[in-house]
């Protein structure tokens, strides 16, 4: 069986071998994909969409429907992540720390809860953060990160970056809150439902503002066609539409990556993990 | 309105948003969203059919863009046919299916639903598009929804199976990002008749000859041909019933239309059997997945594994009819897409009732069926008859044309593949018969508690209608055979 696979291992290599006798050369302006569209694409892309960035115009305007369906990938992820790892069943066994004395304890019984607050603090049974460095530098980066994370979104349709990216950093910007702290600090602050509904609402307003155009009279996703909604230069419709459209990938990447977090490290309890 | 291509695909992809919030929110909504989604959808696909029929094939620019530079839904009569088939199936299967989906996963049913959504988009968008690169991204939802169901069935095998189906799933679809990228280098363009436009004038380069074997074997090995079709019996078998009724008469049918989509549109009939002469090559490897499907479904002792074996004998007919070279072959291929849609519904319509009754189906778990649940067995031997062929049934239309395909290509060893093959599913599906029909059922039912047991009945009525429709279909199809291949098939090949 193994030889088998190394045999056909060696077929494929040849045969992508084979392939490349015929690619155009590196870097070769002359090349199919440098002249078929990308002409067309450096041309007019500014002049028809408004909008600086090339990248963008292609990805959320020429090419804007397969983005969508690449949102739709994300939020499958984030659902298929709760519908695998989600557990709805509690633990048996509670770890709390003593705050004052730093005395901790194990509680067996499952029904005992104890409050949580000044007195009692929880904890994790195999991961003991009570480093006070890290959680104060924690503490005060975060904020930054997520304004940053905001820039990052809101500037996607004039320079480098995007719903995706931005919605990468928010949402990491929420698991260092989880990792410096640790998980229960994250899921109470932020509801397992609240992301739940934003993973879907982030898609919703993409797939929504496209859907709009349609009784505008245009075509799915044709945002020049939004213009009588939104006060302001018509031209500049379609880089608007894009901004939505950012925004909405930027909430469902945020959401979507805390739930992965979430079910991953705490195999589905919510309650402990990394 | 001329919107409905796009609403084909939208509405599910809506739905499955809202089921998303509704499962949250409100669960009980995510249901009738969900049907109300593939009802509007249905409704959409058969209007464009209609129009497909009257006036032509119907160009929908996304965006507005015109076609190179942007993305665009080219509807023919062929994928508006598929179109209905899914939209109408996946909407059907929702009925049946909703007392199995509370069965069998009650406490997150919201978001079950939503991803049924998913995977019905996936396969309506994959259906629809004229651009390679949608195709894939729409290959690549349907894949990821289908691995989460799966692994949502079965609990201890369940994950395994979808794991093993991950894999050589990514492998398929990676094969077939690597064709379209290989395609781009060559000709710069996504749009389906854009790149083959400037395909016509490269018949001779070795790099399209690799992207034509690379896009061919990633699909292969997402339709399950033999032998890349390990991943599929278990990935079946194993996963939810509402599930395992639309995945098995849609993704391998879905991912058929592919290849002959590939085949016709992209890289031409004229480059794949002149220029390159692989007919016989495939032809051959179609008869070995006939035969290695049939023998393989022979030895099993499972209900569900021995019909998802036989669907790895149903792509070998439709992938060699498509490999035939001729309008005969081709025509086979494309009603057998139609006729084994409905007719491995019909019969996992059958065995999802018997599984909501049952739980298991080995072979020893059926005993005395056909007294308890006499329906549900009618159904069920309406769909064998169709899939062994006999004549009233649509089975049998499909492999006529089949057979004479071959006989006209000259591939005898083709035709004899089809005629054993229906043989061994006469012997498979009279063996089942039997063990319904004369063996007593066993008291307690087999069960070790039988004091827990539920007595068995017929199945919930949601389940009985829908089955009834589609065992009729299965007849109308068959009768109207030749209408659906003069006004369809015949007018797109030419």
């Amino acid at each position: 069986m193994k030889f088998l696979g190394f045999i056909i291992v060696c077929l494929t290599g040849a045969l992508l071998l084979y392939g490349t006798g015929e690619f155009p050369g590196w870097g070769d302006p002359h090349s199919p994909a440098s002249i078929h569209l990308s002409n067309d694409y450096i041309e007019k892309a500014v002049e028809q969409t408004q909008v600086p960035n090339l990248v963008t115009a292609v990805l959320a305007d020429y090419r804007g429907f397969d983005t969508m369906f690449e949102t739709a990938v994300v939020f499958c992820a984030g659902l298929a992540c709760f519908l695998l790892l989600r557990d709805f069943k509690e633990k048996k066994e509670r770890f709390y720390r003593h705050t004052p004395t730093g005395v901790i304890l194990h509680v067996k019984d499952s029904k005992k809860v104890l409050k949580t607050g000044k007195e009692f603090e929880h904890m994790d049974k195999d991961w003991v953060p009570s480093d006070l460095i890290i959680k104060t530098i924690c503490r005060i980066l975060i904020p930054f990160i997520q304004i940053y994370a905001l820039y990052v979104v809101a500037h996607g349709d004039f320079s480098p970056g995007g719903g995706f990216q931005g919605g990468v950093i928010f949402g990491s910007s929420l698991i260092l809150l989880a990792i410096s702290y640790d998980l229960k600090v994250l899921v109470k602050r932020v509801k397992e439902k609240i992301l739940g509904i934003f993973a879907a609402i982030g898609v919703l307003i993409y797939v929504g503002i496209a859907a709009i155009c349609m009784p505008m009279g245009g075509n799915f996703l044709d945002y020049s066609k939004l213009a009588p909604l939104v006060p302001g230069d018509p031209h500049h419709i379609r880089a608007l539409g894009m901004l939505g459209v950012e925004i909405g990938v930027g909430i469902a990447v945020t959401a979507v990556m805390v739930i992965i977090y979430i079910n991953i490290v705490s195999e589905g309890r919510h309650e402990e993990g990394l | 309105m001329d919107n409905y291509p796009a609403l084909i695909v939208i509405t599910p992809l809506l739905a499955a948003l809202l089921a998303g919030i509704a499962a949250w929110t409100e669960e009980r909504l995510s249901y009738p969203i969900a049907l109300i989604g593939l009802a509007v959808s249905m409704f959409a696909a058969f209007k464009v059919l209609m129009q497909v029929i009257t006036s032509g094939t119907i160009n929908y620019r996304m965006a507005g863009w015109a076609p190179p530079m942007g993305i665009e839904y080219t509807i023919d009569l062929l994928n508006a046919m598929v179109l209905l088939i899914v939209a109408s199936i996946a909407f059907f299967n929702l009925i049946a299916s909703y007392k199995s989906v509370e069965q069998e996963t009650s406490d997150r049913a919201g978001s079950f639903y939503a991803i049924y959504l998913l995977f019905v988009t996936g396969l309506l968008g994959v259906t629809a598009t004229g651009d390679l690169f949608n195709l894939y991204v729409l290959i690549e939802i349907t894949s990821l929804t289908s691995y989460t169901m799966v692994a949502l069935g079965d609990r201890d095998r369940g994950p395994l199976a979808s794991l093993n189906y991950i894999f050589i799933g990514v492998i398929g679809a990676s094969f077939y990002l690597l064709g379209v990228g290989y395609l781009y280098l060559k000709t710069g363009s996504l749009n389906m008749v854009d790149v083959a436009n400037i395909l016509s004038g490269l018949h001779g380069s070795s790099t399209i000859l690799v992207a034509f074997i690379l896009c061919m074997l990633g699909i292969w090995i997402k339709m399950a041909l033999f032998p890349m079709h390990v991943w599929l019996p278990n990935a079946y078998s194993y996963s939810p019933v509402a599930f395992a009724r639309i995945v098995a008469p849609l993704m391998t049918k879905v991912m058929v239309y592919v290849m002959i989509r590939l085949m016709i549109t992209v890289f031409g009939l004229d480059y794949i059997f002149e220029t390159l002469n692989l007919s016989e090559a495939v032809v051959w490897l179609a008869t070995f997945a006939i035969i290695a499907g049939a023998v393989m479904a022979l030895a099993q002792k499972n209900l569900k594994k021995m019909l998802a074996y036989i669907i790895v004998c149903e792509i070998g007919y439709m992938v060699g009819g498509a490999w035939m070279g001729n309008q005969l072959g081709m025509t086979g291929a494309i009603l057998h897409i139609l006729n084994d849609a409905l007719m491995t519904f019909a019969l996992f319509l059958a065995v999802g009732s018997m599984v909501y009754k049952l739980k298991r189906v080995d072979f020893i778990d059926l005993k005395g069926l056909f007294g308890k649940m006499p329906w549900t067995m009618a159904g069920f031997v309406l769909a064998a008859f169709s899939i062994i062929g006999v004549p009233p049934t649509c089975g049998f239309f499909s492999k006529w044309y089949l057979i004479l395909g071959a006989f006209e290509a000259g591939a005898y060893h083709f035709a004899a593949a089809l005629v054993i093959s229906s043989l061994i599913c006469a012997v498979l599906f009279f063996k089942v018969f039997e063990i319904c029909f004369f063996e007593p059922m066993p008291e307690g039912h087999g069960h070790e508690d039988s004091s827990s047991h539920v007595a068995i009945e017929e199945a919930p009525l949601s389940m009985l209608i829908v089955s009834g429709l589609v065992s009729i279909s299965l007849v109308v199809a068959g009768l109207y055979s030749g209408t659906i291949v003069n006004t369809i098939i015949l007018p797109f090949l030419q």
